[in-house]
């Protein structure tokens, strides 16, 4: 499945190191950060991995296939 | 139950946690504030509600200033906080409770030292809470307990046994949880009720005038209107604020600075610890990246990670400026959870390949100055195999793969390693994995090579500590892989090379690992069992049944116990094999050990007493739990305990055919064992004879070696069902019963006498021998060997005073009215054994439909107690469900 994580604000091209799995695109005072979790365990995991950064989630979905 | 734990080594408070390690005493430690610290009396007051509700909980994201706040509030208390700081590394319920009880104990809360601690890193006894409970509910004044980082703990279970402990220690108890995430608590229960405090996120947020005055402490003025658009920014997040009034200050102009970073537009953490962090020395910086790898640190081991010697002052001067580091106390630190995840993915852009070579040397630091868990886990995460297995290996921890203890976690962090790892202690922990899941081929294999290895390696001038405890190691592997292959002349080698190199290893290693000999003298005991030599075996058995250590040495304790029940059953002693195997079931109940890790021999013999004492559904029982839950370790011993047990149930109901099946041999081993394969053709020529062959029985048991006693008693029978008394006499008279035989064996004997004297008419001598055999049995309530005797024996057993001996155990009491009671007529049988107290407890609570875990509950006792209990009322009711024990009870006025 694959989803995508918006979060506030620009994010450092370094803090985008801590989400290697996953592609990013920044825009407009955001960044989404999108690409292939592997289930429900991973993608519980990438939003502690947010909250352990200090990441304002502000929108998550998962894209069609 | 406190008996039991007053009189083990770990009577009064224990020094350290279930797997043995020192308690982290940092992790008992309040964090301390910083000189910036703003204290915001709306939220302290909040908190002081705390006190009037069970459960309080302070829940925001990370850097929102949760723990600096109940930190502040709890040293303003007059009275001891116990504070814990959760730990993701351990997530054992045992390991929880361990530290949770030692943090009491450390804020000066008494505790009793009849609570006992739990001694198995991954369970708790459920007694040990429901004591807890009960001691904390006593006290005038409540105990106060802070969990910070509760959002760590993930299991479930330890979510419920907080809640029990909660809820059972009333008013004894005020919880504090600090958590970045909602707890698996029933919370709207707390909250319906009213019982609940709560502070969120919202609540946490800085507001203007509050941000203006921490900027202030910072040495900041920033006039109000200012504030609020940097507290909009931040939305009031305490993290963001402290790193903005840090950056701030070693600006050249704070005020423009301020106003830039309101119109930034990245995210806040990200941006402002990147700028706080460009303005550290170079020094620093690189120390920061480094223990980013590490959960806490002291100066020395970030100098290890550094290779420079100046963490000590750059530490305190961190400290000091409240920048990245929380002091633990006892010169230990730790990152701030949220600048360490941001400073990990700054060392993985910077270095990217320091990594590993970062965890390789904290791990040899640790492997000299820290715990075992801690060095295997840094290790791991190098993917140095050589070096982890290696600091398994010299610490003399192997035994710990088996014991059932740490062996779950410790099968998991090798279960990665590869085959390129190539050393005489990674293939030794490959043996060991495969010989704990009884591969012998494999096993070996890897055995065979470190063998190898190690005796082309010399002892270095030092001495190397390492080449002994590896040899050891060897020698332990090659014991246990001698059992799987019932080879006693190979178990032996082993035993004796270990025992000259228990010479060489340190003093204090074998002390730390009683567990080592344990195993070593249960796998010898076991193949002595398997040839025969039963006095060789019960010597090792007794010493590791001896063996003292608590839960490190429980499993071997259990299967020695197992095998000296075994050894009792074999010499014809049903209660005293049924005592020991209870006793190897209270070994591991008691600690809570996995059942899957040993071979359950116990539940075997327990199985075949059952056979022979007729309880035909109690045996099944046994069997099938034998077989479902232990399947790990299949030796030559439990292979033919399990034959003999099926085999002689199958018999009792009937099934011929399937018990010749079943009692032949499915074990490979190296030698012949003389009773497995005595019982393998009593079992074959008990069929045949009910099938009416006498002569195949017979012809069966010459091949037996005739020292064995069962084997000519059954012989002997068969030659008289054949028509060849004589013959069948002399073959008892030649093997005559010798001491040590039990009524097991000589109740039989004497019933062969006996049907040999009623077919020659002697009626007198056919009495007084089944008296005998009654006298015998009775005790023992041994009912097989008269029901198996045959028809001649009924008449005996209805009239006279035999009839007196056999009721009531054997035969149901004669009704007032008369009429010849029938053998038949067993079920329901009489009950024959008084239920003791607890028992009458149990079965009450049973009446009253309670289930096992409420009953556990109520009488303070383990679940696993309670079932022991409910076994031995089954068994004396003769039922085998809850249903029917009731039933029986009531039938019998027991309620």
């Amino acid at each position: 499945m694959r989803y995508e994580i918006r979060v506030e604000g620009h994010m450092s091209e370094t803090l985008t190191r801590a989400f290697p799995e996953l592609d990013h695109v920044v825009m407009s005072g955001q960044t989404v950060l999108y690409g292939s979790v592997v289930d429900e365990a991973h993608l519980y995991g990438l939003l502690a991995r947010c909250q352990s950064l200090g990441l304002r989630v502000m929108e998550m979905r998962q894209l069609p296939e | 139950m406190a008996g039991l734990e007053e009189s083990g080594p770990e009577a009064s408070s224990p020094r350290a946690d279930p797997q043995g390690d020192p308690f982290l005493r940092t992790r008992f430690a309040v964090p301390t504030r910083p000189a910036t610290f703003l204290r915001r009396e709306r939220l302290v007051n909040h908190l002081d509600q705390a006190l009037l509700t069970p459960l309080t909980m302070v829940n925001g994201a990370a850097g929102a200033g949760k723990t600096l706040l109940v930190a502040d509030w709890a040293a303003g208390r007059d009275r001891p906080v116990a504070w814990l700081t959760t730990d993701a590394a351990d997530q054992g319920c045992g390991m929880f409770w361990a530290y949770l009880l030692q943090a009491l104990r450390s804020s000066g809360v008494p505790l009793p030292a009849e609570i006992g601690f739990p001694a198995d890193a991954s369970r708790v006894d459920h007694t040990l809470l429901a004591r807890l409970a009960a001691d904390l509910s006593a006290r005038d004044r409540p105990v106060i307990v802070v969990l910070d980082e509760y959002d760590r703990v993930t299991d479930p279970e330890i979510a419920e046994q907080l809640e029990f402990v909660l809820h059972h220690a009333g008013r004894g108890m005020r919880l504090i949880l600090v958590t970045r995430t909602e707890p698996l608590l029933p919370l709207h229960r707390y909250r319906a009720a009213g019982d609940m405090t709560e502070i969120r996120a919202a609540e946490l947020a800085f507001t203007s005038e509050e941000a203006a005055a921490l900027l202030e402490l910072h040495g900041l003025r920033v006039p109000v209107p200012a504030a609020r658009a940097l507290v909009e920014r931040t939305r009031g997040w305490a993290a963001g604020l402290r790193l903005c009034a840090l950056a701030a200050q070693e600006s050249p102009d704070p005020e423009t600075y301020l106003k830039e970073f309101e119109a930034d537009r990245t995210t806040v953490a990200d941006f402002l610890l990147a700028e706080v962090l460009k303005r550290q020395t170079p020094e620093t910086q690189d120390l920061l990246l480094r223990v980013s790898v590490l959960e806490r640190f002291c100066p020395e081991l970030a100098n290890a990670l550094t290779e420079r010697t100046d963490a000590e002052p750059i530490l305190a001067g961190l400290h000091r400026g409240n920048a990245f580091v929380e002091h633990l106390g006892h010169a230990w630190y730790r990152l701030h959870p949220l600048f360490g995840e941001i400073l990990h993915a700054h060392l993985r852009v910077r270095s990217p390949l320091l990594e590993p070579e970062l965890h390789r040397r904290a791990a040899e630091w640790l492997r000299r100055c820290g715990s075992l868990v801690e060095t295997l886990g840094h290790g791991v995460a190098a993917g140095d195999w050589e070096f982890t297995a290696g600091a398994l290996v010299d610490d003399l921890a192997i035994g710990q793969l088996f014991t059932g203890l740490r062996s779950d976690d410790l099968a998991e962090l090798f279960s990665r390693m590869g085959p390129e790892a190539k050393s005489p202690a990674t293939d030794l922990v490959r043996a060991a994995r495969e010989l704990s899941r009884c591969r012998l081929d494999r096993g070996l294999t890897h055995l065979r090579r470190a063998e190898q290895s190690l005796a082309e390696e010399r002892p270095t001038a030092d001495g190397a500590p390492g080449l002994a405890a590896a040899q050891l190691s060897c020698a332990l592997l090659e014991a246990l892989a001698a059992r799987l292959a019932g080879s006693p002349g190979r178990a032996k080698t082993a035993a004796q090379t270990a025992e000259k190199l228990q010479e060489e290893v340190p003093t204090h290693l074998l002390d730390e690992h009683p567990e080592l000999t344990a195993l070593l003298m249960t796998h010898l005991g076991s193949t002595w069992l398997w040839a025969g030599r039963f006095e060789d075996a019960r010597a090792a058995l007794t010493t590791a049944a001896g063996c003292s250590g608590g839960a490190s040495t429980a499993l071997p304790r259990e299967e020695s116990l197992g095998h000296l029940a075994l050894i009792d059953y074999l010499n014809g002693w049903l209660g005293r094999a049924e005592r020991k195997a209870l006793a190897a079931m209270t070994e591991t109940a008691r600690f809570g050990l996995p059942r899957a890790s040993g071979s359950g021999i116990w539940l075997l013999v327990l199985a075949a007493v059952a056979v022979d004492r007729n309880e035909l559904g109690q045996a099944q029982t046994l069997l099938d739990a034998a077989a479902d839950s232990h399947g790990a370790m299949r030796d030559p011993v439990a292979a033919a305990g399990r034959a003999i047990a099926t085999g002689r149930l199958l018999l009792a109901r009937g099934k011929t055919r399937a018990a010749l099946e079943a009692a032949e041999p499915a074990v490979a081993a190296d030698v012949v064992s003389p009773w497995a394969e005595g019982h393998t053709a009593l079992v074959a020529s008990a069929a045949h004879l009910a099938e009416g062959r006498p002569e195949t029985a017979a012809k069966l048991l010459q091949a037996v070696p005739d020292d064995q006693v069962a084997c000519a008693v059954e012989a002997a029978r068969a030659q008289l069902a054949a028509g060849r008394p004589v013959a069948a006499i002399d073959l008892l008279d030649s093997a005559r019963p010798v001491g040590r035989t039990g009524p097991a064996v000589t109740v039989r004997a004497s019933l062969v006498r006996a049907e040999a004297a009623d077919r020659s008419g002697d009626s007198a001598t056919s009495r007084r021998l089944v008296a005998q055999a009654l006298h015998e049995a009775r005790r023992e309530r041994l009912r097989r060997p008269f029901l198996e005797a045959g028809p001649w024996i009924r008449p005996l057993l209805s009239t006279g005073p035999l009839r007196g001996l056999a009721a009531g155990w054997l035969t149901p009491v004669p009704s007032p009215h008369g009429g010849p009671p029938r053998l038949e007529d067993q079920l329901p049988a009489p009950v024959v054994e008084e239920l003791s107290g607890r028992e009458r407890d149990v079965l009450q609570r049973l009446a009253q439909m309670m289930s096992t875990e409420e009953i556990a509950a109520d009488l303070y006792v383990s679940v696993n107690t309670v079932k022991t209990h409910l076994k031995s009322v089954y068994r004396k009711l003769a039922v085998n469900r809850r249903h029917d024990a009731v039933r029986r009870a009531r039938e019998l006025r027991l309620l």
